[in-house]
């Protein structure tokens, strides 16, 4: 389990991770989806400890990375950015060699080596030199690498940037097949990606995580847009004075005009106003009737694209000023915290004195009394010896 | 550490800058070996060592330049930091490598000393104690060239700016004597005659030290400032 509490991490005056915190649970598949430079990629190293977080605490498994550097390492298997390979090394080789720095025992290297090798389909190229390999076969090899030794965890950035559409599926399924022996964080800009391969998103954007959820829920949140592509043949040139008036309909946009005269129009129908098989009805019938040919008719699903888009759009572009002001306004919040915290304890600590003083106060009454009534007792003794002395 | 060594070494022999290293050296040597027996008359292996000295000054970033500036630039850097391994034992893993890449070059000028027995009868124990303060000054020559390699991303910068301080150190006792103590090449320069002198172990050995841990510290700072 990885647990993200309250980091951020600054790069002089600005952050590129602001405040960020998430959890992950054993066996996930997270997705870190956002534009480019919204810190996806510190995130990641911040986890693997290869940079350090300015403030903010970082525990995997149970473990401080901070402090326990060396035992979170050896926990995880991190793919970086860019796939960084020793060029000068053979495939083999390079894995060997990512297995020696993770500390496998000699024993069990050649096993594991051999595995990594196996699971990512680099049997034929085991004895070329990682220079020579096409890209997408170098991404194999960065990953065999985080592989190698079966670590816990896998971290993988991009890992399907600039891949052929046949290899982003091959990178695809491997992933999915990781699903419950090894917790998976992978990042990405590419939202089909994310939702076909992960359980949980994380949308991060500008250093600040701004959605955490489902692909499913993330999808059903955006108010679907109803947008219908259609294409007519329209001699008379009526299709937009005909369809502006309709009440159903809020826009209509011509997208492309064919060589056989044909028209492409996109038209998206008023939000909560849409019946679609209402639509397709009266948009035929009115077809029929102003001599427009309708040649087709096609509904446009609302993606996960759409929700990332409308959610990082919907954000509130925030301007310098303000950010300062929120800064701001959150340094003097802590000020105050810390001074109202100073002030509490302050007060518990006087309370507690108050209370010992009070405490003491009463041991130091009860002993006096009880002094006074014990000389009053000797008192008594003594006079009662006394008398006794007297009677004798 | 092993890992480390064994894979630097095989980058040095898959590359050509090992082989350059190597072959330039002896090759130089050989001339300065030359020079010094026929030019000079002086049958003396160790004086070659002399010259050899201003030689490293060229070569050593040669061999330093790539250590870590190449890794930070390929991104193989992130591999290397985030692995269980501590930096001071990657730190060393490097630095051992290009020593013993340094050393067999030094045990390859050894055949010098051999034509030399050839002929006559040369004192062994003064052409091991060349080459003992030699290797001590290819130690400390090593440990700045790697310092400086791990301060920039940029191989040229990274062994310009060793082949600069190496320049300084070779001319500034020239400016003043002040500056003689700081010259790690006069530092040798009683090695060839045979003498073994304490003091000047120590310096080439702290020296040594001082960068290796220079290094180690600026990859750390790295992790927070980065």
């Amino acid at each position: 389990m990885i647990e993200v509490r309250n980091v951020s991490k600054k790069y002089g005056d600005t952050y590129a991770v602001r405040n960020i915190s998430f959890d992950v649970q054993d066996g996930e598949i997270v997705g870190f989806l956002g534009r480019n430079g919204a810190g996806k990629t510190t995130t990641m190293n911040m986890i693997t400890g290869f940079i350090e977080p300015t403030i903010g605490q970082i525990i995997v498994n149970g473990i401080d990375v901070d402090s326990k550097p060396k035992k979170v390492k050896k926990l995880i298997g991190y793919m970086p950015e860019g796939t960084p390979l020793y060029t000068d090394l053979t495939v083999k080789e390079f894995i060997s060699y990512m297995a020696d720095l993770k500390c496998i025992p000699h024993k069990e290297k050649k096993e594991a080596v051999e595995k990594a090798i196996m699971e990512t389909g680099l049997d034929k190229v085991r004895n070329r030199l990682t220079r020579n390999l096409s890209r997408g076969f170098k991404q194999r090899v960065s990953l065999a690498g985080a592989l190698v030794g079966d670590p816990e965890i896998l971290i993988l950035d991009e890992p399907t940037v600039g891949l052929d559409p046949k290899q982003v599926k091959e990178i695809r399924e491997l992933i999915k097949s990781f699903r419950k022996e090894h917790t998976v964080i992978l990042s990405s800009h590419i939202l089909t990606e994310v939702s076909q391969i992960c359980e949980k998103v994380i949308i991060i954007d500008k250093g600040e995580i701004i959605a955490v959820d489902t692909p499913e829920n993330l999808e059903k949140s955006v108010e679907t847009k109803q947008v219908y592509i259609v294409t007519i043949e329209d001699t008379e040139n009526k299709f937009e004075d005909v369809f502006k008036s309709d009440e159903q309909i809020k826009s209509i946009e011509k997208i492309k005009e064919n060589e056989d005269n044909t028209y492409v129009y996109q038209v998206e129908l008023k939000e909560n106003l849409s019946d679609d098989k209402e639509f397709r009805k009266n948009f035929a019938i009115k077809c029929a009737e102003n001599n427009i040919l309708n040649l087709g008719i096609n509904k446009e699903e609302a993606s996960l694209e759409d929700a990332f888009i409308k959610i990082i759009e919907d954000r509130q572009e925030l301007s310098n000023d303000e950010i300062n002001e929120i800064q701001y306004q959150r340094e003097l919040d802590d000020l105050r915290q810390a001074k109202q915290e100073k002030k509490e304890r302050k007060e518990f600590v006087k309370e507690k004195r108050q209370e010992l003083k009070e405490q003491k106060k009463a041991e130091k009454l009860e002993k006096k009394e009880k002094s006074e009534t014990d000389s009053k007792e000797d008192e008594d003794d003594d006079k009662n010896e006394d008398s006794k002395g007297g009677e004798e | 550490m092993l890992a480390v060594i064994k894979k630097e070494l095989k980058s040095y022999l898959l590359s050509p800058i090992g082989y350059i290293f190597i072959g330039l050296f002896l090759l130089m040597f050989s001339i300065l070996f030359y020079n010094s027996i026929f030019s000079s008359g002086v049958a003396y292996f160790e004086y070659a060592f002399y010259d050899a000295s201003t030689i490293m000054t060229f070569l050593i970033p040669v061999l330093t330049m790539r250590m870590f500036s190449e890794e930070r630039k390929n991104g193989t850097e992130q591999l290397l930091l985030t692995s269980p391994r501590s930096l001071f034992s990657v730190v060393m893993g490097k630095f051992l490598a290009a020593m013993i890449v340094v050393l067999v070059t030094i045990l390859g000028t050894f055949i010098h000393f051999l034509i030399l027995q050839h002929f006559g009868a040369p004192d062994i124990r003064v052409a091991l104690c060349t080459m003992l303060g030699f290797f001590l000054l290819c130690a400390a020559y090593v440990s700045f060239g790697m310092f400086a390699s791990s301060i920039t991303e940029n191989q040229i910068v990274a062994s310009v700016l060793t082949i600069g301080v190496f320049i300084l150190m070779w001319f500034l006792p020239g400016v003043s004597q002040n500056f003689y103590n700081l010259s790690l090449m006069y530092m040798f320069d009683h090695f060839p005659e045979g003498v073994i002198a304490l003091n000047e172990v120590v310096r080439f050995v702290s020296f040594a030290v001082l960068f290796i841990l220079l290094t180690v510290i600026v990859l750390q700072r790295r992790k927070s400032v980065k």
